[in-house]
């Protein structure tokens, strides 16, 4: 009670104090005009505003200095500890006695070892630029959990996501998923829920990597379909491959291409399927492959048939070359010097001779000349009846600097679109 | 009459004050939202290269720079370009015909040779001469364009767009520094946007006073000459207030030639850089704009304050003198080719709120105060001056720009977008510029825009001549 009353009447007084200064100032620039007053508030709020941001920068200094000899004294304390068992010298499921031992803490004595909010923020910090830095790969995740335990850092990760702040939840997803830790599902479901697509995504990702579920119905949502980007590619890349890892199933990715209405999500799950190698459910994209719709959707599911071996889709493409648009044929090219069935050999003279793009029948050139013997010697024949205006498409092939760019196993097989010397 | 006319024109004058006032105001605010923006969607340095470096989706980059004589900074320039982080990017190097050694110290260094390639002349520029590779495998990222003088560096920037082979271009000059891991920060941006991005700024700095060290920066401080400093507060007060505040309604007006990352293929589509423009690279952004609006397609636009760029900037009052006469008559040109942007909602909150804010606020403001300025002249014989008044407005304004500086210096601290050698020292060295620009450095700007209205008025045919480098400082000297 006492202190109630003692903080009504310093609040009573404090308030007294500014209207004292505010009437003072107000009776000074009574005679003045108006726009000297607005001046003399302005001026005013400006001092009083930049005290303030000089506040803050100081408690702010004060606080990364703290943080920054935390993060020393931890690195110093534990980094070897930390680095250890990250690589693979590790042995495998080691106890939480022997990681004690290896951190060297004495469970007996001290069951808790960070005892600190702030301490338990850095430790986990300093642990997650490892991981990602050094190539953590091959480390044991059994370790990595039971480390995590005895540190309490699934806890206080877990609470982080559920109390933090939107920076702190995205910073604390972020491990959370590297590490494939279980999370709670009442925590997890609120934030699938969020307003915000960042720690929307997020919980997305996370949920992927550790859900033993493999529909995954959140991505039949028309929301994933409007708001999706290179990034949520790349962090579905991430999290699938993490799933895969932990031995777990991968969902059906040409069922999600087929679930999406916009281009650029169908050609995301077909490229998916590239990358997880579903070869399985190539057969299932023939019904998306309808020449004159989606002309990017056509030149994803081209490479991936190319990429995955899915011969049975040779002759649709051989069918579609000529009508598509430049960029198509030239996935079809590569797609037909992958299969190397022999099949695809007249495609690729009708490439060259049929296209005015310079890009398509440098393509067509460069299939022919990685596409076996028999390329070889239909690129030589070409070369040989080819008019002095063509020479400068064949000039590249006998340079050593950009022949190092026509091979084409050279090339990554996941990449959307094809690096070239030349432009289209 | 005349009374009447005097009191009009100093409320007019008073009301324009305020109005600048309260939009400074707004931009801080604007730029706060831009932050929170950021600290959510920008994950810290080791996440972001983790998830790009080990994806095939991370988009390639070409590097453009074009240089003429250059001799003196070309080889840490290289080298800073060849040093960047970033797993897929080429370095396309444009050779304006330099009358001194520039070419002949790349081809020695870099053991550069002719190599075939088939170049489409997607934007207009001088006759490209030849195209050379490196033969060492250590330089393969390297691409040299030599080419017929054109004379700008719109006319080099547009070789380079017509050889470069990826989706994304950055244009930066020669005399830049580029933080390494800047590239990262910025695609970051691109794959993180669901609609098309066609624009990524970075903050440019000044690299006056830096010491570099095989092409990376090694020590950032500003510089402890008056000019550079000067400028350091006003590069600064533009990039991490004026552009960060725009971008939080995607309203960029500008995304400096010194360091920016566009989309090719929309660049291409509008024409690419105007050789003929004193300001080619807001001209660019707005066409490539308008571009986009007039096919009713959606686009992003962006800044990215923690991407760093170091440029050497005029370190002589003629220097500096001659560049912002250009960057005046480059304004003017622009206020001229673009008005139909201006109120204009079809062009979205830049024709709606930019360009309005550019005409009335930067291109206006010159003008008003040189007038401001000889009314006062003119009246203090008189004694048609309010001292008082005036004192406590002009203390205000005075107050504002010291307010304006601790934002800047604030928002430096809390974004950690340089990281300096000694904040202390610095940000004291740049409270000090505070507070003696508005004395020093603002006036002479002020003359600078009217003399660059004029020449473009009375059509004064303008030479670009790039300024005297001198060099970077070495760490072991």
């Amino acid at each position: 009670m006492d202190t109630i009353a003692y903080l009504r009447y310093y609040l009573y007084y404090v308030a007294s104090y500014i209207r004292f200064i505010v009437s003072f100032v107000a009776s000074k620039l009574e005679k003045y005009p108006t726009e000297v007053k607005v001046a003399a508030v302005i001026a005013v709020l400006c001092v009083f505003t930049m005290f303030v941001l000089f506040v803050r920068m100081l408690i702010m200094s004060g606080y990364r200095k703290s943080l920054r000899l935390l993060r020393e004294h931890t690195e110093e304390t534990y980094g070897d500890a930390m680095r250890f068992l990250l690589s693979s010298e590790a042995p495998d499921q080691m106890s939480k006695v022997e990681i004690c031992e290896l951190f060297g803490i004495d469970p007996t004595v001290d069951d808790e070892p960070l005892k600190k909010s702030k301490e338990k923020k850095v430790f986990a910090e300093v642990f997650y630029n490892l991981f990602i830095n050094e190539k953590a790969e091959n480390a044991r995740m059994s370790n990595i959990h039971s480390m995590l335990e005895v540190f309490g850092i699934s806890e206080h990760l877990e609470k982080e996501v559920s109390l933090g702040s939107k920076r702190r939840k995205v910073d604390a997803l972020n491990m959370i998923r590297a590490y494939g830790l279980s999370i709670s599902p009442w925590i997890i479901n609120k934030l699938l829920n969020s307003k915000n697509l960042r720690l929307q995504r997020l919980a997305m990702y996370t949920v992927i990597v550790s859900s033993s579920d493999s529909t995954m119905d959140y991505f039949e949502t028309e929301f994933f379909d409007n708001n999706s980007c290179i990034k949520d590619e790349i962090e579905l890349a991430y999290s699938l491959n993490r799933r895969r890892k932990a031995g777990l199933k991968l969902p059906n990715l040409a069922r999600w291409a087929h679930m999406h209405k916009r281009e650029f999500t169908q050609c995301l799950f077909v490229r998916l399927m590239r990358r997880f190698n579903q070869v399985e459910y190539c057969d299932q994209l023939r019904d998306l492959f309808v020449p004159g719709n989606k002309k990017k959707l056509i030149e994803e599911i081209s490479r991936t048939w190319g990429y995955l071996h899915y011969v049975d889709g040779e002759q649709l493409l051989i069918d579609s070359l000529l009508t598509q648009p430049d960029d198509t044929k030239v996935a079809i090219l590569h797609a037909l010097t992958r299969f190397g069935t022999g099949r695809g050999l007249d495609a690729m003279l009708d490439g060259f001779r049929h296209s005015l793009n310079p890009h398509v029948r440098y393509e067509a050139l460069r299939c022919l000349y990685n596409y076996g013997d028999e390329g070889r010697r239909a690129f030589e024949k070409l070369e040989l009846e080819s008019s002095e205006a063509d020479a400068h498409y064949f000039s590249f092939f006998h340079n050593p600097i950009t022949l190092a760019k026509v091979r084409l196993d050279r090339e990554q097989a996941y990449h959307p679109s094809v690096e070239t010397v030349l432009n289209g | 009459m005349w009374l009447t006319l005097y009191y009009i024109f100093c409320y007019l004058i008073f009301t324009y004050t305020m109005a600048m006032i309260v939009t400074y105001v707004i931009m801080v605010c604007m730029s706060k939202i831009s932050q929170k923006k950021l600290e959510i969607n920008m994950p810290d340095d080791n996440t972001i290269k983790f998830l790009l470096r080990g994806s095939p989706l991370t988009p390639a980059v070409s590097v453009i720079a074009p240089a003429y004589n250059e001799e003196v900074v070309i080889i840490d320039c290289v080298n800073s370009l060849l040093n960047l982080d970033y797993p897929d990017y080429e370095v396309v190097l444009v050779n304006d015909e330099s009358t001194d050694r520039t070419l002949e110290i790349l081809i020695e260094e870099y053991k550069l040779i002719e190599v075939p390639y088939d170049i489409a002349m997607r934007v207009q520029c001088k006759p490209i001469k030849r195209v050379m590779k490196s033969t060492d495998e250590r330089y393969s990222k390297l691409v040299l364009v030599d080419k017929v003088h054109g004379g700008t560096k719109a006319d080099g920037s547009n070789a380079g767009i017509n050889v470069c082979s990826n989706k994304y271009f950055v244009c930066t000059d020669v005399d830049c520094i580029i933080e390494p891991m800047a590239l990262y920060r910025m695609m970051w941006h691109v794959v993180n946007s669901p609609k098309p991005m066609i624009g990524v700024g970075a903050t440019m700095l000044m690299s006056n006073g830096c010491t570099v060290q095989d092409g990376r920066l090694v020590r950032a401080e500003v510089s402890n000459r008056p000019l550079p400093l000067f400028q350091q507060l006003e590069y600064m007060r533009s990039f991490l207030i004026s552009k960060l505040g725009w971008s939080a309604i995607n309203a960029l007006p500008n995304i400096s030639g010194g360091f920016g990352l566009f989309d090719t293929d929309i660049a291409v589509k509008s024409g690419g850089y105007d050789p003929s423009s004193f300001a080619e690279d807001v001209d660019m952004l707005l066409r490539m704009v308008t571009y986009m609006k007039n096919h009713n397609l959606d686009f992003k636009l962006a800044m990215v304050p923690e991407a760093c760029c170091w440029t050497e900037g005029p370190g002589t009052v003629k220097q500096l003198f001659r560049q912002r006469t250009r960057w005046a008559r480059g304004l003017f040109e622009i206020v001229s080719n673009h008005r139909k942007l201006f109120f204009n909602p079809h062009y979205g909150p830049i024709g709606a709120l930019t360009m309005p804010y550019i005409f009335i606020f930067e291109f206006l403001a010159p003008i008003l105060e040189m007038i401001g300025f000889l009314f006062m002249i003119w009246l203090t014989p008189t004694g048609g001056v309010n001292w008082r008044s005036a004192i406590v407005v002009f203390g205000m304004i005075y107050l504002f720009c010291l307010f304006i500086a601790s934002v800047v210096i604030y928002n430096d601290y809390r974004i950690k977008a340089v990281n300096w050698k000694s904040k202390r020292m610095n940000y004291f060295k740049l409270m000090v510029a505070s507070v003696l620009e508005p004395f020093v450095y603002h006036p002479f700007q002020t003359v600078c825009s009217n003399i660059g209205y004029l020449r473009f008025i009375r059509n004064t045919r303008a030479v670009w001549t790039p300024i005297q480098r001198q060099g970077f400082k070495k760490k072991d000297q």
